[in-house]
């Protein structure tokens, strides 16, 4: 069991994964893990609808087997589903500078792992034949890829990942009002951000969406280091975005920082979950498996 | 409380580190980028008031960390009330002199002091350290069996030793040892003479006991002497007696009794002989035994010999003949080849009283003739003019002769040891040396007025049986354990019990014992060491406790007489218990309260 569990990309370690392969090849590994682990869990033939009979062949599952049709007509067949496209959702990925950033060389920097964590969502999500958009944003929006089912659409956004974005700061406000106008009905925003911005702003907005009646899912992207401040002694710590400049003694601020993030964690919690949207602290040191399945839950919830 | 090791407590400075630290805070280090910097600002604006605390905190433990362990590094120790006592460097002085051996109440002093130390060692533990120091200066330490062993084999001492070396080296002793408590023990019988100057000890305590009993009475011969010290074979014996009243004395020479009588009190004793002993012979002056038995018998030595055989030659002048005529007459010498008195150019053998020439062309033949016999003397040129002539030793009368002529006499370089007995003008006028006496002037009056003094013919008399006749030396008295020069040419030393001892080195240690012990040389003997205990020894006085107390000089002496006291008195030193261990607890108590604070929480997200 420990063994079929290392093998699975999902469940591997992000940075290892990731240096296996681009973001297309590494998405697939991932959502293809997630899957097959998903087909021992006690919840099986998700978002299906029968669609049409074929004659059974050698091989097919005895229990796709229409035993009715078998009983009736004496004619083996199996049953055949079509997947629904019921659901848009619109990923919106924040590619400011603070994500660009990681604690540890050994480590993934916050924005390598949110757009892994974006490619294998939109993938999950293609797979279930739901259009999936994508809008990257900084202090302004970068790009946008509408919400679409058709074949290419994840190439598309894979391709959209890839692009620069090279703001300094962060404004998502803007990028999920982008999200809901490009949902014509109601759909799923998923935000991934480090959420280093204006609450307010970014909760306003989410209630906007949720009034709009979309369902919205924060990921807050954290580096371990964020948790626990970075070990040093003295040190004078930058903002890489707005500059702003702290000289400290990490061991005499380290508890009341951990406090701190973990005050301003259950603030966002808070916030965000009072107004509906789903909200998950996402560590980059986590293996993908387990954001994955906090989003597929969400979609499991969708209408 | 007190610390074994104080130097360290200057390492306590070192707690001005973490002060340092705390005020240079915040002035240094790496530049790090970081995009929570919003978290941090608000951690350091919503704990403010946590974070002065925290640091004050933490700077409050990291000083007393430092200043724990640089106080635990200087060894404290504190003394803590309870039973026992602290770990006592105790010295113990035991008085074994001669005095000590005097039967007061039916045993020994010595024998209650005994019984005092055992008692004391007793009380000591495994953790005290104890030494012994008797009077003559033996040390034992060790094991505390052992001290108990030593201090109950502890023989009397044949004399007075040293009891104030002895307690000073029991200070040195105590001090010397890294324990707690330092302690001295005195035992003694408090005898005056034996405290004669008081000590400096300085504050180290003291515990001094002495019997409470009175000295008893006693009597001895506190000295003995043979005159002259060589017998040919006439001579004297002369002793001195200490009693409070007539006392019954017997000589003995060689275990034989040469005379027994009655002295009355300070009659000093007597006794002519001509004993038929011949050689280095013993013998004794005891009184009837008293309190203190030890110095009831004084020891003396004396060579006997026959009266020099003298022959003496035509040339040696007619004074050198008449008085040799009337020693002679008197038995004081014969006539023989044992001994030649003879001018110096006419000299074939040893030993020899050497006259210098009348005439001064002789002087080279003389010279030769010395050379020849061995003499390292040279006569050089005449000297005329009249000198006065003094004696070296002042107990030859020599006043009043003067010399008119006389040679010069030098000493040929590198020569063995030689004795000036009488100068002239400042330079050497008779010298001797081993088996021969040489005079720088003819012995006739136109070159010096000696031959016509009275005390010529007793000089005379003097050199021919106490520096020429049989084996050279005089018998050497000393106190027991004295330390001497070894005598040339001697190689053993015989004991009264019989047996000899061999002698190596420049100086030897009189031995413990009273007796006559006779210099050795091969075979035979060449000369006598007396040991006699010193005479002061032989008065028992005592000191009053006050007065002893301030003879040892400390203040913190502390004089008993009864011994269950001086048993409580000893080893009461309040026990000492090291802080090291405790204060290392504390310090690593704050160090791990530190590292509690500062180590960083577990990462707890959901």
């Amino acid at each position: 069991m420990d063994t079929a569990r290392a093998t699975r990309a999902d469940l591997l370690d992000p940075a290892t994964i990731a240096a296996l392969g681009r973001i297309e090849v590494t998405a697939r590994w991932i959502v293809d893990g997630f899957l097959s682990g998903l087909h021992r869990s006690p919840r099986k033939g998700f978002s299906v609808e029968f669609a049409e009979h074929r004659p059974y062949q050698a091989g097919d599952e005895p229990r796709h087997v229409d035993w009715k049709l078998a009983a009736r007509a004496d004619r083996w067949a199996v049953k055949q589903y079509e997947e629904e496209t019921n659901l848009r959702a619109t990923v919106v990925l924040d590619v400011s500078r603070s994500m660009a950033w990681t604690g540890a060389p050994t480590r993934l920097t916050k924005l390598a792992y949110a757009e892994r964590l974006t490619a294998a969502i939109a993938l999950l999500f293609l797979r279930q034949r739901d259009a999936v958009g994508l809008v990257r944003f900084d202090d302004i929006v970068r790009s946008s890829v509408p919400p679409r089912v058709r074949t290419g659409q994840w190439v598309r956004l894979v391709s959209a990942l890839e692009e620069p974005g090279a703001g300094r700061a962060s404004h998502a406000a803007d990028a999920l009002e982008a999200a809901g106008r490009l949902i014509a009905r109601r759909g799923m925003v998923v935000l991934i951000s480090d959420l280093l911005m204006d609450r307010d702003d970014v909760v306003a907005t989410v209630r906007g969406l949720r009034n709009a009646g979309h369902q919205v899912v924060v990921m807050h992207v954290l580096d371990p280091a964020e948790l626990d401040l970075p070990q040093s002694n003295e040190a004078l710590f930058v903002d890489p975005e707005s500059g702003l400049e702290v000289a400290t003694t990490v061991a005499d601020v380290r508890a009341a920082y951990q406090a701190t993030v973990r005050e301003a964690l259950a603030e966002w919690r808070r916030s965000l979950t009072g107004y509906g949207a789903s909200y998950e602290p996402v560590i980059t040191d986590a293996p993908f498996g387990v954001p994955l399945r906090r989003a597929f839950s969400a979609r499991q919830e969708a209408p | 409380m007190g610390f074994l090791a104080p130097l360290w407590l200057l390492a306590g400075a070192a707690a001005a580190v973490p002060l340092l630290i705390h005020l240079m805070r915040r002035r240094a280090g790496a530049r790090i980028e970081f995009p929570a910097v919003r978290y941090l600002v608000r951690a350091e604006r919503e704990h403010s008031r946590d974070l002065r605390l925290r640091n004050l905190l933490l700077m409050i433990l990291r000083v007393a960390a430092v200043l724990l362990i640089t106080l635990a590094a200087a060894h404290p120790i504190i003394r803590m009330a309870g039973a026992g006592h602290a770990p006592t460097a105790l010295a113990i002085v035991l008085d074994n002199s001669l005095s000590t051996s005097a039967v007061v109440g039916g045993r020994p002093v010595l024998q209650r002091l005994q019984a005092r130390a055992r008692d004391i060692i007793r009380r000591s533990s495994a953790s005290d350290r104890l030494w012994l120091v008797t009077a003559d200066g033996v040390v034992h330490g060790g094991t505390r069996s052992s001290v108990l062993d030593a201090a109950a084999h502890t023989e009397p001492f044949g004399g007075a030793g040293d009891l104030r070396a002895a307690t000073s080296r029991a200070a040195l002793l105590a001090r010397a040892a890294a324990l707690p408590a330092k302690e001295i023990a005195v035992l003694t019988d408090g005898q005056a003479s034996s405290w004669s100057e008081p000590l400096a000890l300085g504050d180290i305590p003291l515990h001094a006991f002495m019997p409470v009993a009175p000295a008893p009475a006693n009597h001895a011969v506190v000295a003995v002497r043979a005159i002259p010290a060589r017998w040919t074979p006439r001579g004297a014996v002369r002793a001195r007696l200490l009693a409070s009243d007539s006392a019954t004395y017997r000589i003995t020479l060689e275990g034989r009794t040469l005379a027994r009588g009655i002295a009355a009190r300070d009659e000093e004793i007597v006794l002519r002989a001509e004993p038929p002993e011949r050689g280095w012979t013993a013998g004794t002056v005891e009184l009837e035994p008293d309190e203190l038995r030890a110095d009831d018998v004084r020891h003396f030595a004396v060579w006997i010999g026959a009266a020099p055989a003298v022959a003496i030659h035509p040339l040696a002048g007619a004074f050198a003949h008449s008085a040799l005529d009337a020693l002679v007459q008197s038995g004081r010498a014969s006539v023989g080849n044992e001994i030649a008195l003879v001018p110096a150019d006419e000299a074939t053998k040893l030993p020899a009283l050497l006259i210098a020439p009348a005439d001064p062309i002789k002087l080279g033949a003389a010279n030769r003739a010395l050379e020849r016999l061995g003499v390292p003397w040279r006569l050089g040129a005449a000297q005329h003019g009249e000198s006065m002539v003094h004696a070296v030793d002042s107990t030859r009368a020599l006043e009043g002769v003067t010399t008119s002529v006389r040679y010069t006499l030098s000493r040929a370089t590198g020569a063995e040891r030689t004795d000036t007995i009488a100068t002239a003008g400042g330079a050497p006028w008779i010298v001797a040396g081993p088996r021969y006496v040489l005079v720088a002037s003819p012995l006739a009056p136109p070159a010096t007025t000696f031959p016509l003094h009275a005390s010529f013919v007793p000089w005379l008399d003097d050199m021919l049986s106490q520096r020429l006749s049989g084996e050279g030396g005089i018998p050497r008295e000393v106190a027991p354990g004295q330390r001497i020069p070894r005598p040339a040419g001697v190689d053993a030393l015989e004991l009264p019990e019989g047996g000899v001892m061999t002698l190596s080195g420049d100086s030897l240690t009189a031995p413990a014992r009273a007796g006559t012990y006779f210099y050795q040389r091969g075979t035979a003997r060449v000369g006598a060491l007396v040991v006699n205990a010193e005479p002061s020894e032989s008065e028992l006085a005592r000191l009053t406790p006050q007065a002893l107390a301030v003879k040892l000089g400390t203040p913190a002496a502390n004089v008993l007489t009864d011994s269950t006291a001086l048993t409580a008195s000893v080893l009461t030193a309040a026990p000492q218990r090291p802080l090291v261990a405790p204060l290392l607890l504390i310090a690593a108590i704050t160090l791990l309260v530190e590292t509690l604070i500062t180590t960083p929480a577990r990462r707890k997200v959901s």
